[in-house]
């Protein structure tokens, strides 16, 4: 069963396309990262699942049904930001939030338990700081034990501490078998807790599926020698790699994902008559992938 | 749908503008209506000009319905000016977002402020009974419930001013720009409303066209032309009166403004980006 599943959906604002013909769906089970920089559509996409925006053409499912508000009710959303009531305490944001939901009266304690709120729970919203409404934000999502969470930017504004703790519960409801959607424009999050990723840029869909697949599909190997040119030029004849090039004092050699054998290469060299200061796998770089597809 | 009345009584419960407002209106029925009985008492029926005609008592009964009726209308500015910041405090807050994406359709969050609305009304009316029972029974006499429809107006009214609101809070969506529209309109409708009255006369004058007052056609003065002060009743019997289906005519258009506005809000509702 697809949990989400978007079909040629659009968007437009007046002239401005927000969202042009996207389509992917969400696999159960999976956490599904909605990578791309800011104004990219991610928010706009989720909005029109979410039913608080209107496409301007495309469908949307879920649980391959045509959704209702009764499914909403299923799924534990954050979107944007924490919309709360602001004279209201988180209890008591959260029991309306329990009321609408028709669920989760009675795990109030435990989500705010979670998010570690507890302490502030009769404060007013309003006396809260960015981090602690985004928690609350949380909270209100993880209300009722959802199987299903959609997450929009839930990092936000949180603290090193936070976003660590965001991340290690994202990891845990996973492992639960909850089906997490998660938009962010950070790589470094999306790469941590995601086993899937869309990336969209300008509301068009780049490309999307697996997250080892379209993350991570190389093997750089550092090399540094006395002489870069020679072993620059002794290392193109070595088989099975796919590029070679000199950046920054080094020779970055380019194998498929998984292929690199560092022991082959520097025995490679050694019989051409090259002694290496420095050998060192490295994973291509998530950023220089994410430049790479965005730009 | 006691769910959704549940759930809109979590939100409004503790919030200091519904209560300070309410506190204001209720006071506000009991002291209006006490001072137009006071300048009656102390002003008016101690005048020279009074002696020439029989004394009269608006808050005596039957006049009592009537007359509270129509004192207590200009108070339900203040629970349509509470509609307009509960329902434009949810779009500013974008908690009518969050109410949707947690679960209900956008035509139950606009149901549930209707249905606010109508209780607001009842609660109104309500309340202008109970200060005619008092009003009435201070000056001793026995309860009367001839004219007691006048409340019915008052209701129709209570429930237009309470539409109206949410159809311009809907539209407006800012809380400052919307409760100045709204007042502003009120002003504006009811100069219009005296221009075509002004009209109508003229109208009647000329032919054996009798057109109505046409400032009751307009959407707030349609619900509020039923609503007069009781005349003195000398007065009021050199008068001539409207054709005895007038009031029928005026009370259809009344309703179907209400459809109106339900509709218009409906359209804004489903169909835009929230």
């Amino acid at each position: 069963m697809a949990i989400l599943t978007v079909n040629q959906l659009s968007k437009k604002y007046g002239k401005i396309t927000a969202l042009q013909q996207v389509s992917f769906s969400v696999p159960q089970g999976s956490v599904f990262g909605i990578l791309g920089p800011n104004g990219s559509g991610k928010t706009t996409l989720l909005g029109i699942v979410m039913e608080v925006l209107k496409s301007s053409g495309g469908t949307f499912q879920l649980f391959d049904e045509v959704p209702t508000e009764k499914t909403r009710q299923r799924i534990g959303t954050l979107l944007e930001t924490p919309n709360f009531y602001h004279y209201l305490s988180a209890v008591q944001n959260l029991k309306i939030t329990a009321g609408i939901k028709k669920r989760g009266a009675d795990d109030i304690d435990r989500v705010l338990q979670i998010v570690n709120l507890t302490q502030r729970q009769h404060s007013p919203f309003s006396s809260y700081s960015l981090g602690m409404k985004q928690r609350l934000a949380i909270a209100a999502a993880l209300l009722g034990n959802p199987d299903v969470l959609v997450l929009d930017e839930p990092t936000n504004g949180l603290d090193p501490v936070g976003i660590a703790e965001i991340r290690e519960l994202i990891k845990k409801l996973a492992k639960e078998g909850k089906t997490i959607i998660m938009a962010s424009h950070m790589l470094d999050e999306v790469e941590k807790v995601c086993t899937h990723v869309a990336i969209l840029k300008f509301g068009k869909l780049i490309t999307y599926g697996d997250v080892n697949e379209i993350l991570i599909n190389d093997d750089i190997v550092e090399v540094v020698s006395s002489d870069l040119e020679r072993l620059k030029n002794t290392l193109i004849n070595m088989p099975n790699n796919t590029h070679v090039q000199i950046t920054n004092e080094t020779v970055h050699v380019h194998f498929a994902a998984g292929t690199a054998n560092l022991e082959a290469i520097n025995k490679f060299c050694f019989e051409n008559g090259i002694v290496l200061s420095h050998l060192q796998l490295k994973k291509k770089s998530l950023e220089t992938k994410f430049l790479e597809l965005t730009n | 749908m006691i769910n959704l009345l549940k759930i809109e009584w979590l939100k409004v419960k503790n919030y200091r503008a519904f209560i300070v407002i309410g506190i204001f209106f209720i006071v506000g029925i009991f002291v209006t209506n006490y001072i137009v009985n006071l300048f009656f008492e102390k002003v008016i029926n101690e005048s020279e000009a009074s002696k020439l005609i029989n004394r009269f008592n608006p808050y005596t009964f039957k006049y009592v319905w009537q007359t509270i009726s129509y004192t207590s209308g200009f108070i339900l500015l203040l629970p349509a000016l509470l509609i307009i910041i509960l329902l434009t405090n949810e779009f500013t807050f974008k908690t009518h977002r969050q109410n949707i994406i947690d679960g209900w359709s956008r035509m139950e969050f606009m149901h549930v402020k209707m249905l606010l609305a109508l209780l607001f009304a009842i609660f109104s009316t309500v309340l202008v009974f109970i200060a005619g029972l008092i009003f009435g029974l201070s000056t001793k006499t026995d309860i009367e419930f001839v004219g007691i429809a006048h409340l019915g107006f008052f209701f129709l009214k209570a429930l237009s001013y309470n539409m109206f609101a949410i159809l311009v809070a809907i539209w407006i969506k800012k809380t400052g720009f919307a409760i100045g529209v709204y007042f502003i309109y009120m002003g504006a409708e009811n100069i219009i409303a005296q221009l075509l009255d002004v009209w109508s006369l003229k109208i009647k004058a000329k032919g054996s066209f009798d057109p109505g007052s046409m400032g009751n056609y307009l959407p707030m003065n349609a619900s509020d032309g039923l609503l007069t002060f009781p005349d003195n009743p000398i007065k009021a019997l050199t008068q001539n009166s409207f054709p005895s289906n007038y009031p029928n005519l005026v009370f259809g258009i009344a309703i179907a403004y209400l459809i109106l506005f339900y509709l218009l809000s409906r359209k804004k509702m489903i169909s835009s980006d929230l």
